[in-house]
């Protein structure tokens, strides 16, 4: 009797907080809408109070009766979210499950070579039981057995993302990956956001260089020159050639008025251009900004 | 040129035009800019951009999406992802169908089996 060991098996087992999010909402999916619905799940759950009907209108695609990876992501960020892809493997999952990050997964729940793709969210893992827990389909509480989780996710390739808001880093970030993940949703996002996360960002990995050159665009853009200077010169010191920290340096003593550190930091960049680099045109730019301001009479200030 | 081939200039140009005003801040590199850079993403990708994000609006729109919703939809994926996308609506997976879709698997295994004789459940039908 195999259906009853497994009945058994998945029906006694209460809601249990220590293993599982139980906060985390549930929104059963009407035909097809596994997407809008699984993503209402995670956004809910980051704090975004959202429902799958007002969802479906940014992920589904009529012609192919679902929804596609990259537009959950898009979805998400659009709602002022980051959308984090975690590391292909289990052990990120339970990370971030630890962390308290439901993570929407893509399911391949076909068989035979026909593929049935399927969005969740996995909410608790049971140790003990090897039990995964997932908000899925019309399911609030599904029970999968470690096994059948993993064969179902290695069909989707083992994609799994953690939706966050923006000051707050999915728990197996990087910083890299961090700013990589700020900067696509960055556009969505109130002056104020993304100064808390940039904070956020160098607070947590100070000595990462894309996170230093971050912190200095965005103290230069937000008019801040002082600290963009700094952040540049940090940045420089784990990384001295890093073209685009160099580049920018030159520009933010320029609008210092320290023109004679400027046009040094400009002659510097130039050298650091690999041939052919989409950043030539930029740093051409600054050099010869850097240039004409010492022909018309170099000065030096502070800062250098 | 057809229709579809029209919307895609079009939309390809005005995306083209967004691109060069974005770019008109001399001298500094900013972060986009950057790791746009370091995925190789140069100035003849960022034209392959606006055309393959024409397409998938175009794509979107053929696959039933509604015509504004496509726009915003296109412009709200970044370029590195795009890449992906283009070309590829038809064939990425789509992840839609849950319970459902299996209980229609069942469906037509049992449908496909009575045809063949091996089973007779469905005879009072």
């Amino acid at each position: 009797m195999a259906t009853t060991a497994c009945t058994t098996l998945t029906r006694p087992l209460p809601e249990d907080p220590g293993r599982e999010l139980s906060g985390v909402p549930f929104f059963p999916q009407t035909i097809h809408q596994c997407g809008p619905a699984a993503l209402a799940t995670v956004l809910g759950a980051s704090g975004l109070a959202t429902t799958p009907e007002q969802l479906a209108p940014l992920v589904y695609i009529p012609g192919r009766r679902g929804s596609l990876q990259v537009e959950m992501l898009a979805a998400a960020r659009s709602q002022g979210r980051l959308a984090y892809l975690l590391e292909p493997d289990f052990a990120a999952l339970t990370a971030e499950l630890e962390a308290g990050n439901p993570v929407l997964v893509l399911q391949d729940l076909g068989a035979l070579g026909i593929h049935l793709w399927h969005f969740a969210a996995v909410v608790g893992y049971d140790q003990d039981r090897e039990l995964v827990i997932l908000r899925s389909g019309t399911e609030r509480r599904r029970l999968e057995p470690r096994k059948r989780f993993l064969r179902a996710w290695r069909g989707g390739q083992n994609w799994a993302a953690v939706i966050t808001p923006p000051d707050q880093p999915a728990a197996t970030a990087s910083g890299s990956g961090f700013i990589r993940a700020l900067s696509a949703t960055e556009r969505y996002l109130s002056a104020e956001a993304r100064n808390t996360a940039h904070a956020v960002a160098l607070a947590r990995w100070p000595a990462e260089p894309l996170v230093l050159l971050a912190n200095g665009n965005q103290a230069y853009a937000t008019g801040h020159l002082t600290e963009a200077i700094s952040r540049y010169r940090e940045l420089l010191v784990v990384e001295s050639g890093n073209l685009a920290g160099r580049n920018n340096l030159a520009n933010a003593l320029l609008d210092a008025g320290c023109t004679v550190a400027a046009l040094q930091e400009a002659r510097q960049a130039s050298a650091l251009v690999p041939a052919g680099s989409p950043l030539a045109a930029a740093v051409a730019d600054t050099l010869a900004k850097a240039t004409a301001a010492d022909a018309a009479g170099g000065s030096t200030c502070r800062a250098e | 040129m057809d229709f579809r081939q029209l919307t895609v200039a079009i939309t390809a140009a005005c995306f083209l035009g967004l691109g060069l005003q974005s770019t008109a801040s001399a001298g500094v590199i900013g972060t986009q800019a950057y790791l746009a850079a370091q995925a190789r993403a140069g100035h003849l990708a960022d034209i392959n951009a606006a055309l393959a994000r024409a397409d998938v609006q175009a794509q979107l729109i053929s696959l039933g999406v509604d015509p504004v919703n496509a726009a915003t939809r296109a412009a709200a994926l970044p370029d590195a992802e795009l890449a992906q996308v283009a070309g590829q609506l038809q064939t990425l997976p789509a992840g839609g169908d849950g319970l459902l879709a299996v209980i229609g698997v069942v469906f037509i295994v049992l449908l496909i089996l009575e045809l063949t004789g091996v089973i007779d459940i469905f005879k009072k039908v």
